[in-house]
């Protein structure tokens, strides 16, 4: 049986507001008693549930950006990881190009309060997109360089696909194409589910072939996010660019171009 | 043992929040959390070095990290510093973590209270934090923007958690906000209300009692 002073101790404790000393006395009496570590358990719950009631704020695209990066090229010495491969190094080279698009996002988001104001402010956007999206890029460039330069990446593609259509501006892919495993991962962002009837079809655009090649079907979320592992339906000897149209249900043999939604190399 | 890694870093001061020692609990999210792999799962990955599950537990848990080092801080851009320090330090120190001591998002949260506390207390910012916690005990309702918690939980989930802060009295939610987010001992408390020592260990006792009533489920 707890008691009150007891019950005292335990909620002051989880909240960090015991003394140092009445906070050493009081988890040597937690190592002894069981009934009291429950007790403190339960309290540490609500403590953490009341720290959530914070206003949410969603991290910046730039501290994911700092951690993959700081992480990428720390990590290996420091904790002696096996070789990079292709999937492991994959899924970093994703995040960072697609924590590339969340700032672009960030951005896209700030909307125009006044009416007179919405061109030059539309400019200001589209080119502080553009010199973001051209910062990733070059960033996600880079690294790939210097990957390829040890023969970690040098078969590996990585494409920002943007919108095509007026309707989903917002809509947004990265694509990562391994030719030398001839398969890739697509991750889409803010596009609209298809209308019924429909289906993204993604397709890959190799000058080795008269058509573009097709990757498969691209399933999005009720939010418009998605992921697909895609493989080629032929052999892919460049994968020049990328692109997402919308086909009839299940898909088309080539690409109809009635709505090209996404494309982007 | 959480606490003892964060004060390592920080220098000594008064301990902040619970957790300095060993004991066994069960995780209340951690094995069925249904954004996807389990927190043992992931944080057994990020031992042997998976970056994705890095990421993984990024992705689930850098909104909470950062909202509640921001409430602390009332700094965006150091909440992130905070945040980036604690994520640095679950990957390179993730053998600080003990499953048996409580749940990932347990032990990152106090990661990320205590650096944020650590801070405040480094800098002069106490007086205007102290002002911020008095005027939010007073106006508990208006809170109208999502929580980190609905992000995590759910809006329904966020909701209960929210009208179980705001059922109790604004003398509980004050000295619980105190010691909290402003990180004062109960006699710092007692002295800056100007109320007696046992008043405001009754109030944090009834308000936390009270919470973790409302709150069952999840508690």
């Amino acid at each position: 049986m707890i008691d009150e002073r007891t019950e005292e101790s335990a909620s002051a404790y989880v909240l960090g507001a015991l003394e140092s000393d009445e906070a050493r006395r009081f988890e040597q009496r937690l190592e002894a008693e069981a009934e009291l570590r429950q007790l403190v358990a339960e309290l540490c719950r609500v403590s953490e549930l009341m720290a959530g009631n914070s206003p949410a704020l969603e991290p910046s695209a730039a501290l994911r950006t700092r951690l993959l990066m700081d992480f990428g090229e720390r990590v290996p010495s420091e904790r002696a990881l096996p070789r990079r491969s292709y999937s492991t190094v994959l899924p970093w080279a994703l995040a960072a190009g697609f924590a590339g698009l969340c700032l672009l996002f960030g951005f896209q988001s700030h909307g125009l309060r006044e009416r007179l104001d919405v061109r030059q402010h539309r400019i200001d956007e589209l080119s502080q997109i553009a010199d973001t999206l051209r910062a990733e890029r070059s960033d996600l460039r880079q690294t790939v360089l210097s990957l390829q330069q040890s023969n970690r990446l040098a078969n590996v593609r990585i494409a920002v696909l943007s919108a095509q259509l007026k309707t989903d501006p917002k809509a947004v892919a990265v694509s990562v194409w391994d030719n030398e495993h001839q398969s890739g991962v697509v991750v889409v962002h803010h596009l609209k589910p298809p209308p019924t009837g429909k289906d993204y079809q993604l397709w890959i655009i190799d000058p080795r072939y008269p058509t573009p090649v097709d990757a498969g079907l691209l399933k999005v979320d009720s939010a418009g996010d998605g992921r697909v592992d895609f493989k080629a339906r032929r052999p892919i000897q460049s994968a020049n660019q990328f692109a997402v149209t919308e086909e009839v249900k299940g898909g088309a043999a080539s690409p109809t171009l009635k709505a090209m939604v996404l494309a982007g190399a | 043992m959480y606490e003892r890694a964060a004060m390592e870093e920080s220098g000594p001061r008064r301990p902040i929040v619970g957790w300095r020692t060993q004991w066994p609990w069960q995780s209340a999210v951690s094995d069925n959390n249904p954004m996807g792999r389990s927190d043992a799962d992931v944080i057994r990955r990020i031992r042997s070095g998976d970056r994705a599950a890095f990421l993984e537990f990024y992705d689930r848990y850098a909104s909470l990290l950062l909202s509640v080092a921001a409430r602390v801080l009332g700094d965006r851009r150091e909440a992130e510093d905070v945040v980036q320090d604690v994520c640095t330090q679950i990957w390179h120190k993730s053998s600080g973590y003990d499953a048996e001591l409580g749940s990932l998002s347990s032990w990152a949260v106090t990661l990320a209270r205590n650096k944020a506390i650590d801070r405040v207390r480094a800098s002069t910012r106490r007086r205007r934090l102290l002002e911020e916690v008095a005027i939010a005990a007073e106006t508990p309702n208006e809170a109208p923007a999502p929580s980190a918690n609905e992000l995590l939980h759910g809006r329904e989930r966020a909701e209960q958690i929210r009208a179980a802060l705001a059922d109790l009295s604004a003398d509980q939610r004050q000295v619980i906000e105190l010691a909290y987010f402003a990180g004062l001992s109960q006699s710092e408390i007692a002295v800056r209300l100007d109320q007696p020592l046992g008043t405001v260990k009754a109030r944090i006792r009834r308000g936390m009692l009270r919470l973790r009533e409302q709150l069952g489920d999840a508690s």
